[in-house]
């Protein structure tokens, strides 16, 4: 659990976060939202230390983060820049266990570990353990970005801005992979994920907090958020995604309609991606279809598809 | 270009020996300026105004002009290899420092953000991504810093460190082309193989660099440390200046000296620099003996005007105020006198029937001379002679002295000044003439020995005074004329005339 409590920074005249108060539960996805010079990036990085608050305190599971060994702290925490900044000078799998060679872990685990990553993110041990950064592309450069954040099993994760600067498809494999990892460590891994794409943020978080100019505006789930806006601050920053976004079966679901399923793994699956007319006609072929969201089942009817569509309906009109 | 293979042929021992402390000076200095500039650099990354002055700073000792420089060091730290690796120290600073800094500075904040947020500590920060990272820019700066250095070591020939400069100096010293060439192209080339060297360096992993780095250390701090513990106290340590006589005379001295005591340790230092460097140097003791003239004793060591024409009366002055001013001994001088004279070539001679200065009096339309600017001006050389002899020539050219004797070989001019044993006399088929009314102040050669030595060796001053009245001027010349123009080596021409005039036995 990672708890600000009255979190404020300023740099000289210019209070960039005030009085910021935010706790993330151990093992969600937590997602930072904002327009760009919101103070999110901020926040995320006082988390590492590699910026310090002005006045207030962030506790990591009860501990004030000052009262942790620095280096400890940070080689337990993963963290994914925006730039990738993979060591140029560095292999893959040099990149990927640099803090495991800071903890002193002989080679051959090392090298074991670096390509038992690359497997988890797709990318194949063999073509990939030693090239040069500079020899991949975007995409699969940030994939190795996050396998090297994930090299010493940290608890927590940092991502700041990760996808930002990747072309769309790329964005949505990584936001993929980062689901299926998440979903994988069962609660294990608390991933602290900044971004200024509304669509990002309602596809990733199981939580998001939304963030302007220093003051945050509202924490909740995406349904929360969509049905129920604090402030029009909120209602029009996520209103675009209503109106010109379309909907996909993914969205059907994040809205609130549907229902959760332990036992369903033999249903017909839909993708998340998948638009309305695909959706509905699977749904006509198949009574029921699946939709895997945060590594849980969710069921769809054709009478969830049409509630959906009534009420977005009315909601442009 | 038979001359220049010629040389390489006889002399190339000495050739490689110069090329050896060439590189161990230029190799040292890159050293020592990299330890100093590098850890600086990385030290500085952070502090941004402080680097910026060291950077001022370091620009303004390059500004620095290498002969000032040398001289500032001289009184400080005396002559020899230590101020020569200063100096060249002073100038490579600069150029890695800057490098290694932009290398650090520019490398992307975001992998450094990255380094410190994996929780690297500063030292695995340092050696596995920033050193790397700024690597290509440090080893640019290393090679600009030995391309420097290279080149400018070519002036620690100027005091008395050697290395390739004593050729380039030797060349010009005496019009010698070759002699000149070699040093040039060594050093052009030596340049271009470390440039080459250092390039292929930077491309080698960290830990090789290292390696080699390490191993450099170990060899050059060995061989230095051997060189200062095996190097026996006892030592005679004779210097000489530029040229081949001071070389030939040296090179008697070491083996009259061994004649006497074979087991005496004798270094010997050719072409070591001017005057002042070698009065220096023996005043300090870094030097034991050398040779010098009696002319130069008055002019520039004591510094008495006025002193007259008898050679005799000369040296005894030159002997006594040498001993009360710094205590040096000046043992007794040769037979030669290695003074100014008038040289006109072999058919104005005859054609005139010219033997003596005085005899140019009746021909003094026909003469076309060319003088040296200083013994033109000089009150004991051409404004002297002329009232001495009631001469005024009609045709005077003032020249470089290295192209007087080109000038008269080729016909250009028909009379020269010069010195009564330059080789040139005989190579260009010459004549000097007789000084009869004795104008020119006497040079004659002495050792010139701290009292230290004599004391310490007592056998010193005996074998050093065996040359007492002995060579020629016409041995002197004829042995000159075979060191530089036949290029025999300055040891052997040195022991033949021993042995030939019974000084040693073989």
């Amino acid at each position: 659990m990672i708890e600000f409590k009255d979190v404020t920074k300023v740099y000289g005249d210019q209070t960039v976060l005030k009085d910021l108060n935010l706790t993330i539960n151990a093992g969600e996805l937590y997602v930072l939202v904002g327009p760009s010079g919101s103070g999110k990036t901020t926040s995320v990085k006082m988390i590492n230390q590699l910026i310090k608050p002005t006045s207030g305190t962030i506790k990591i599971d009860g501990k004030d983060i000052n009262d942790y060994d620095l280096r400890k702290l940070r080689l337990g925490t993963g963290y994914v820049l925006q730039n990738i900044a993979l060591f140029p000078n560095l292999n893959i799998q040099d990149n990927i266990v640099i803090q495991l060679e800071e903890l002193k872990v002989p080679k051959e685990e090392r090298i074991e570990r670096a390509r038992d990553l690359l497997e988890q993110v797709g990318l194949e041990p063999d073509k990939y353990a030693e090239r040069m950064p500079d020899e991949l592309s975007g995409g699969e450069q940030q994939r190795v970005g996050i396998t090297r954040a994930l090299a010493t099993n940290p608890n927590i994760i940092l991502m700041d801005e990760a996808f930002s600067a990747l072309d769309p498809i790329s964005r949505k494999q990584l936001q993929d992979i980062v689901l299926e990892l998440h979903a994988k460590a069962k609660y294990n891994m608390t991933i602290v994920f900044v971004t200024h794409d509304m669509r990002e943020a309602l596809r990733l978080g199981t939580r998001i907090a939304i963030i302007n100019q220093g003051e945050l505006q509202q924490v909740g789930t995406q349904e929360e958020i969509l049905n129920q806006p604090a402030n029009d601050f909120v209602k029009s920053f996520f209103k675009g995604e209503q109106e010109t976004e379309a909907a996909t079966a993914g969205k059907v679901i994040i809205q609130g309609y549907g229902h959760k399923s332990e036992d369903s793994d033999d249903v017909f699956r839909v993708s998340f991606e998948d638009e309305l007319p695909a959706l509905i006609s699977a749904v006509r072929e198949h009574k029921q279809v699946r939709i895997v969201f945060h590594d849980a089942n969710y069921l769809l009817t054709i009478d969830d598809v049409l509630d959906f569509i009534e009420n977005k309906e009315v909601a442009n009109e | 270009m038979n001359n220049f293979v010629n040389i390489l042929q006889t002399q190339h021992k000495d050739i490689l020996n110069s090329l050896g402390q060439h590189l161990s000076i230029s190799l040292i200095s890159l050293l020592i300026a990299a330890v100093i500039a590098i850890p600086l650099a990385i030290w500085l990354r952070r502090y941004k105004k402080a680097a910026e002055i060291v950077l001022q700073i370091t620009s303004v000792f390059q500004t620095i002009p290498s002969l000032a420089l040398l001289g500032i060091l001289i009184p400080i730290v005396g002559i020899g290899t230590v101020p020569a690796v200063i100096a060249l120290v002073v100038y490579a600073v600069m150029p890695i420092f800057q490098n290694t800094y932009s290398g650090f500075t520019s490398i992307d904040a975001s992998l450094e953000e990255a380094a410190d947020a994996f929780g690297l500590s500063k030292w695995h920060k340092l050696i596995k991504i920033e050193l790397p990272l700024a690597m290509p820019l440090i080893v640019s700066g290393l090679r600009i810093a030995m391309v420097l250095i290279i080149g400018t070591a070519t002036l620690a020939a100027l005091i008395g460190a050697g290395g390739l400069g004593t050729y380039i100096l030797l060349g010009i010293e005496t019009n010698n082309n070759a002699l000149l060439l070699i040093g040039a192209i060594l050093s052009a080339l030596l340049a271009l193989v470390f440039s080459a060297l250092i390039r292929f360096l930077g491309k080698l992993s960290f830990k090789k660099i290292m390696i080699v780095l390490a191993g450099i250390i170990v060899l050059f701090g060995g061989w230095g440390i051997y060189s200062v513990v095996s190097k026996p106290l006892s030592t005679i340590t004779i210097a000489g200046k530029m040229g081949s006589e001071p070389e030939i005379l040296i090179n008697m001295y070491k083996d009259l000296i061994q004649e006497e005591n074979p087991k005496q340790k004798v270094e010997i230092k050719p072409n070591f620099g001017t005057t002042n460097f070698l009065y220096k140097a023996l005043k300090s003791g870094q030097i034991d003996v050398y040779p010098e003239f009696t002319g130069t004793v008055m002019e520039s060591l004591v510094k008495v005007q006025n002193y007259g024409h008898n050679p005799d009366k000369i040296y005894k002055q030159g002997k006594s105020m040498l001993k009360k001013q710094d205590n040096l001994d000046y043992l007794s001088p040769m037979e030669y006198q290695n003074g100014y004279a008038l040289v006109v070539t072999k058919e104005f001679a005859k054609k005139y029937n010219l033997k003596t200065i005085q005899d140019l009096a009746a021909v003094q339309d026909q003469v076309k001379a060319g003088f040296d600017i200083d013994f033109y001006n000089q009150k004991d050389g051409y404004q002297g002679i002329k009232k001495a002899y009631n001469l005024d020539f009609g045709n005077v050219n003032t020249m470089q002295p290295s192209i007087r004797y080109k000038a008269i070989a080729n016909g250009k001019v028909n009379l020269v000044d010069g010195y009564t044993t330059d080789p040139q006399v005989q190579k260009y088929h010459l004549v000097v003439l007789k000084d009869n009314k004795s104008f020119f102040p006497p040079y004659q050669g002495a050792p010139l020995v701290t009292d230290k030595a004599i004391k310490e060796h007592p056998g010193l001053k005996k074998a050093l005074n065996k040359l007492s009245g002995k060579i020629s001027v016409k041995d002197m010349q004829k042995m000159n004329y075979q060191v530089t123009f036949q290029h025999k080596k300055a040891k052997t021409v040195a022991h033949d005339y021993l042995d030939k005039h019974n000084l040693i036995k073989e």
